[in-house]
């Protein structure tokens, strides 16, 4: 699937939300889009899906079955969940409810199958979300911020899904702010900023084929303070990519408390083990 | 298709939104049939031109019942073109269901007559039948208001509720007798009319009525089309 010259704006005086994005998404792919909340990744993402249509350009050759988990599920449907599964897995053409069934167990849903959709905790209704699109497999699949209320037993559950489809042919993207990206091995990153889509091919998720992405110089910048965070060592790699995705720019990893930036230190194996390696800026001694 | 219609319709009704026009086209039906009996023809003739803003009203409710995320879901799966005639197929299955109550609910009440004798007024079948086509062509015109009224095609509750009043009432004032562009709203007052006159018009005219009615409601379908399209 290819994004051929897309622009794509809101209204017809709006400012462009995404400009001129050419980008392509290959079958077996994995796309993690990042970026701070309203550069336009769910933007981008309805594009890649359909929802949207792009104002200028086009998007071509799309897989005939989509899969979309939207950011919020439409919870405020007179079913309960089950009925609202089955009644989906109709209009996909499904006969039965052997696929039903297969989601509803696999994605914890059974002991929520007759409740209403109305009374669904948000994680529920997201997984809800995630079985419908997923009822077929699809060709694309389309993750809007799956992680958002899930708990963490069904996180895991969100990089199985994406291998199996993958390893099925399909491509995935999938966004996030929330740096849970670290689970999706042998994602693509994307960033979307400045209404541009930016595909790095040094991704923070990506070591093995693309190596590790660089950290920022630590010269000075105006307006920037320095914020030490102190993260558990299994999660550095995703905090990582969460405040890079967030915008912010990370300067260092280390094992002990201290001043980073000029004069602070770098822990190699650390950094390496966080998928972030050590920078060349100006301003940086070991 | 078929099954998305069966959805948007099981969570029209679900929702309670069915309850609304189904309450005052009821009302309507009473104050219609609720002194004395008249002849079939005019009987229906106004039973459809009064139903009409309530049948482009349930068409509303319908296609509006749904959340917007869902409806590009149900659009990703089943495509833009059908996804938008779900809709409209949905609006036309229940406003049959409509029509069909508002055929039957003079009869228990005795409310219509066949031609007294020694007259030459119209036959009781004559009356039934020209009664159903005088609420199909309501139907479909009420088919193409109600989905231009819809909130997929004009976003904000106001402009939808505007739509919909405004559509209503330009039908009623210009389609009255004299009307200076009778062609620009759908032909129900001027059905009612000709199932009101005695003696009846030629059967060429109910023919001119269906057209009209057909041509009008493609239009205002056909704009709908446009609009869901351009408004993804």
């Amino acid at each position: 699937m290819r994004f051929d010259q897309i622009w794509f704006r809101y209204a017809r005086r709006a400012p462009w939300t995404l400009e001129a994005v050419d980008a392509a998404v290959h079958p077996g792919e994995t796309i993690v889009v990042l970026g701070r909340n309203g550069a336009g990744k769910s933007t981008l993402l309805q594009l890649a899906a359909g929802v949207l249509r792009p104002t200028r350009g086009a998007v071509r050759d799309r897989p005939r079955v989509i899969g979309w988990v939207p950011e919020r599920f439409p919870a405020d449907q007179p079913f309960t969940a089950g009925q609202y599964l089955t009644r989906m897995a109709a209009v996909r053409g499904l006969r039965g409810v052997a696929e039903v069934d297969h989601w509803v167990e696999r994605l914890m849903l059974t002991e929520h199958v007759h409740t209403r959709l109305a009374e669904l905790s948000k994680g529920t209704a997201q997984k809800v979300g995630l079985a419908q699109a997923l009822l077929v497999t699809p060709g694309l699949l389309v993750l809007d911020e799956p992680w958002e209320g899930l708990d963490a037993v069904a996180r895991t559950l969100i990089p199985e899904i994406v291998a199996e489809v993958t390893a099925a042919g399909g491509a995935v993207l999938v966004s996030d702010h929330r740096g849970e990206i670290a689970g999706l091995a042998g994602a693509i990153r994307w960033t979307v900023a400045d209404a541009t889509v930016r595909p790095e091919t040094a991704g923070l998720i990506h070591p093995q084929s693309a190596g590790p992405a660089r950290l920022e110089s630590a010269g000075p910048v105006p307006d920037e303070v320095v914020v030490e965070v102190a993260v558990r060592r299994a999660e550095a790699e995703a905090a990582v990519a969460k405040l890079q995705a967030d915008g912010h720019r990370v300067l260092g990893v280390r094992e002990s408390a201290g001043v980073v930036g000029p004069g602070g230190a770098w822990d190699g194996a650390l950094g390496e083990a966080a998928g972030v390696r050590e920078p060349s800026g100006e301003g940086w001694e070991r | 298709m078929i099954a998305l219609v069966r959805m948007r319709l099981a969570g029209f009704v679900r929702s309670g939104r069915a309850l609304a026009p189904i309450i005052l086209g009821l009302v309507v039906l009473g104050v219609i049939y609720g002194g004395g009996s008249s002849l079939a023809g005019p009987a229906f003739g106004y039973s459809a031109a009064l139903l009409f803003p309530v049948l482009a009203w349930q068409t509303k409710l319908i296609l509006d019942a749904e959340p917007d995320v869902q409806r590009r879901l149900a659009r990703l799966t089943v495509g833009a073109g059908r996804e938008a005639a779900a809709g409209v197929l949905a609006a036309l299955v229940s406003g049959l269901a409509f029509c069909f109550v508002a055929m039957l609910a003079p009869w228990p009440f005795g409310a219509i007559r066949g031609p007294l004798p020694g007259t030459a007024e119209p036959s009781m079948a004559t009356g039934v039948a020209l009664g159903v086509l005088a609420h199909l062509l309501a139907l479909a015109a009420a088919l193409g208001l109600g989905a231009s009224a819809s909130r997929a095609v004009t976003r904000k509750v106001r402009n939808g509720l505007t739509v919909l009043i405004v559509g209503a009432v330009l039908t009623v004032v210009l389609g009255l007798k004299g009307s200076v562009a009778p062609w620009l709203v759908p032909p129900v007052m001027a059905t009612a009319r000709a199932l009101n006159a005695d003696p009846l018009p030629p059967s060429g005219t109910f023919l001119l009525l269906t057209a009209w009615a057909a041509a009008w409601c493609a239009v205002a379908l056909g704009g709908y089309g446009w609009l869901r399209r351009r408004r993804s």
